[in-house]
């Protein structure tokens, strides 16, 4: 191991940011020296992105409170650019690509003149990146275009991107989400070249077993404050565990007890779904039960496989396996199918895969459901404003009328809406992705009693949810998938957020464990 | 009343009566309409010959032809795509339906079936591959705009279809009402039935849902494909009989009939309020654009501007009306 300086190169003091009342940050303290790497660890829901994008000037100077110092001096940035200016350079964690662009264009993205003019040279372009690629140690060849490259290759050359511009310190966020095992060794050694080099890096990750095999130190976030600050002398799983979990502000929900003797609403056998482009993980061979009235939790990290489990029953991605509703078989290719056998789905982002924007509110609510509203086709105006005024009582969906837009609702009155939408048609099964993010305080409860409303009529509900504290007391029975597969098992009282964290630590230890020994 | 609250009561009338006007303004349509009643009263000061029976005649008679495509096109950009064929497709289905009713010795009913049937096969084709194949409708239907008008060759040897049965003479020479022909009825009750259609119907709502947003409308059971490809067919037999009413008119299956019409439709109805986007706009929005463009040509000859400057008056009034609908919507949404 280096020796690391002492002196911190870039640290963060008391930062703190709030985003419309609710505290973000609280006050967070970080620090890196040259030649570490600092892994900044936490739920999701912790802080870390937004501590991230603070740090390399997404949310300008003045929209926070707090310092960040660079070799002791206090900075201001206004932008990322500005951030890069100063030597602060960030990996997101989305692959941002140019794919018809070469690798080497792609290295240079923006200043492609190499500051010379307005003149692109290609052979010097490449010459340039192929350089930086001999220094890091990857092995692409900078002529290609990018769209010819694999994920990982990919996140190289978006590292690559950071690096031509010599950061003094580097952020990376969650750099292996996409990554296989042995393309995460690639990038490790790219890493420790530039910690030879004396680069501070922030490496944002959930990966615990990535932690213990290259950080030098550790910052967990919980609730927008720094639980523990940990050195790798004391790395231990246990801890790292314990602190993410911790003990939040008990909240509550409402009372619900697990059904009992009640039929299965939903079987699950042999059912895999494919990644997305560029993600490895898909579903692998996941089988489970829902029972009518019961709240099932599907836990996990972002990218384990969760929503793409709930949209592999619901038919919006080609799956394949045997789905059973009600103890009948169902063939489910669309999501007309899933529709007609009594599944509804609740999409995790309204604003891409939920509201109708061009429509206003009760056309938002009735659009999917307008055939017992119409006759012959005509649908009926009365029929449809009595059935959209009722929904909106029902569920408290606060709009001036149903001609209102939708764009001016709160985020939870749009979730209530979505909610009218996919209630309309009394499923049997309701698949629940993310249903309280973004909304405040006051509706997350709301939806709460809804989701056991509903539970205690018989419907069937799974539920995706990020933040674990909420799925726990929420469900009757969790699942946890990692990696695309069922890890673990347990009904309410036979665990908690601690149990879950551990079996996807174990599940993604075993799996580097499997793909290291493959690779030797 | 005293004075503080004859004060305090004049702001609330105005707002109300402000909020009611803009409530007025916020219909697509009335903007396009009060534009368009400003511009006639515009041209009918300048040159009182502008509201002539035989000008309004003229105008009403080349909107009706244009105006069945119109019709079509807001329907398919609201469902969120375009057709740039619809005047190669109009032109085709002319020749095709003048050659099966001379050269084929169809009887006329025949022969004009046979025409929208041509019609409705090219709209099934550009549909099913923008839809199916994923190539973009810009790329697929300008490709058929070539490929019809190479078609039209190719069926013509370059010579117009000449004569023609006196049943066609008949249906183009007929004056129901006004000097207004069977065209002009055609338009008019289409219209009405479209506009219906997307407003109160099952399937209107359904088509915005597609144009507004693909997946959210798959998501709730909607089968977007069959959506497009049946407004993509909609347009092509409305092209079609657009083309045929020109040719009943004419009296004679010309090689010309159609050229051009593409752009004068998506721009009249991308004045009239039409979303290029998709998943906004109104039939009747779509038809008043076109109208509103015909009355500016017309009044601009009236008047006896140069030709050249009528084509640029066109193109300044197209991006103008865009660039007020773009305002509009910004100013509504940003929450007036």
């Amino acid at each position: 191991m280096p020796e690391i300086d002492q002196q911190p190169l870039f640290s963060a003091v008391g930062i703190a940011k709030s985003f419309g009342g609710v505290q973000a940050l609280r006050g967070v303290d970080l620090d890196v020296s040259a030649g570490e790497i600092h892994a900044l660890l936490g739920q999701n829901g912790a802080g870390k992105s937004t501590l991230v994008k603070i740090l390399n000037g997404v949310h300008p100077s003045g929209s926070y409170s707090g310092t960040i110092r660079l070799d002791g001096q206090p900075v201001a940035f206004a932008s990322p650019a500005a951030a890069r200016a100063s030597g602060v350079g960030y990996v997101p964690q989305e692959i941002e690509v140019l794919e018809q662009l070469s690798v080497a264009e792609n290295v240079f993205a923006g200043r492609t003149g190499l500051g010379e003019g307005m003149l692109v040279s290609q052979r010097r372009l490449q010459r340039h990146a192929a350089e930086i690629f001999e220094e890091l140690g990857i092995d692409i060849d900078p002529r290609v275009y990018v769209a010819a490259l694999t994920s990982a290759q990919r996140h190289l050359v978006m590292i690559a991107r950071a690096i031509v511009l010599r950061p003094r310190v580097l952020m990376l966020d969650e750099p292996t989400a996409s990554l296989s095992g042995t393309e995460v060794d690639a990038l490790f050694a790219v890493l420790r070249r530039l910690k030879a080099q004396g680069v501070a890096m922030i490496y944002i990750t959930h990966r615990l077993p990535e932690v213990m095999a290259i950080c030098d130190r550790a910052t967990v976030l919980r609730d927008g404050k720094v639980a523990v600050q940990i050195a790798r002398e004391d790395f231990d799983a246990e801890t790292f565990i314990f602190s993410m979990s911790g003990q939040r502000m008990q909240r509550l929900f409402p009372e619900h007890a697990a059904p009992v003797g009640t039929k299965p609403v939903l079987e699950v056998n042999h059912l895999n779904v494919p990644g997305h482009r560029g993600a490895i993980h898909g579903v692998r061979d996941v089988g489970f039960s829902v029972m009518a009235g019961e709240i099932v939790g599907l836990a996990g990290l972002l990218g384990s496989g969760r929503s793409e489990i709930l949209h592999g029953i619901y038919g919006r991605v080609a799956a394949t396996g045997e789905i059973g509703v009600e103890g009948k078989r169902v063939d489910i290719r669309t999501p007309r199918d899933a529709r007609a056998a009594g599944i509804a789905l609740l999409t995790e982002d309204r604003k891409r895969d939920g509201l109708l924007f061009n429509l206003p509110v009760g056309a938002n609510i009735t659009i999917g459901n307008l055939g017992p509203l119409a006759r012959n086709g005509l649908v009926r105006g009365g029929q449809e404003r009595s059935a959209i005024l009722a929904a909106m009582r029902a569920l408290n969906v606060k709009a001036s009328s149903p001609q209102a837009s939708v764009m001016h609702l709160s985020g939870g009155n749009q979730q209530k809406l979505l909610f009218a939408r996919v209630l309309m048609r009394a499923p049997k099964l309701l698949l629940l992705d993310e249903p309280t993010k973004g909304v405040d305080a006051a509706t997350r409860h709301e939806i709460y009693r809804l989701v056991v409303e509903l539970a205690e009529k018989g419907v069937g509900l799974l539920v995706v949810a990020s933040e674990l504290e909420e799925l726990i007391g929420l469900c009757d029975r969790c699942l946890t998938i990692a990696d695309g597969r069922i890890v673990d098992e347990f009904r309410r009282g036979e665990g908690g957020e601690e149990r879950v964290l551990r079996a996807v630590a174990a599940a993604q230890a075993r799996d580097r464990e499997t793909t290291m020994q493959a690779s030797q | 009343m005293n004075s503080a609250a004859e004060a305090n009561a004049r702001p609330g009338d105005v707002q109300s009566l402000r909020r009611r006007l803009i409530g007025f303004i916020a219909v697509g349509e009335v903007g396009v309409l009060a534009a368009m009643a400003l511009l006639v009263a515009f041209f009918w000061l300048l040159e009182p010959a502008f509201l002539s029976e035989r000008n309004i005649r003229a105008i009403l008679n080349v909107v009706s032809f244009v105006g069945i495509i119109a019709i079509g096109q807001t329907v398919l950009l609201v469902a969120g795509e375009f057709d740039l064929s619809v005047g190669s497709v109009a032109g085709l289905s002319a020749v095709v339906s003048a050659k099966l009713m001379t050269a084929a010795a169809l009887p006329v009913p025949l022969a004009l079936l046979g025409g929208v049937g041509v019609g409705a096969l090219v709209g099934l084709v550009n549909g099913l591959i923008v839809v199916k194949l994923r190539i973009p409708a810009f790329i697929q239907t300008l490709g058929m705009l070539f490929i019809g008008q190479g078609l039209i060759q190719v069926v013509t040897g370059g010579y117009p279809v000449y004569p023609l049965p006196p049943a066609i003479s008949t249906i183009g020479g007929a004056d129901l009402f006004f000097g207004l022909g069977w065209s002009f009825v055609f338009f008019i009750v289409a219209a009405i039935v479209a506009d219906l259609m997307l407003r109160r119907t099952v399937l209107g709502r359904n088509m915005y849902a597609t144009g507004g947003n693909q997946e959210v409308a798959r998501l709730v059971g909607i089968n977007t494909d069959a959506y497009k490809i049946g407004a993509f067919i909609a347009v092509g037999a409305l092209a079609a009989i657009a083309g045929m009413f020109v040719m009943a008119d004419l009296a004679s299956g010309g090689t010309s009939i159609g050229s051009g019409w593409e752009l004068t439709v998506i721009a009249g109805v991308v004045v009239g309020g039409v979303s290029l986007f998709g998943g906004a706009g109104t039939v009747a929005g779509g038809v008043i654009g076109i109208l509103m463009l015909k009355v500016v040509q017309s009044g601009l000859v009236v008047v006896g501007v140069n030709a050249n400057w009528q084509q640029i008056a066109v193109g300044v009034i197209m991006v103008m009306a865009v660039g007020l609908d773009i305002l509009r919507r910004r100013y509504f949404t940003a929450g007036a």
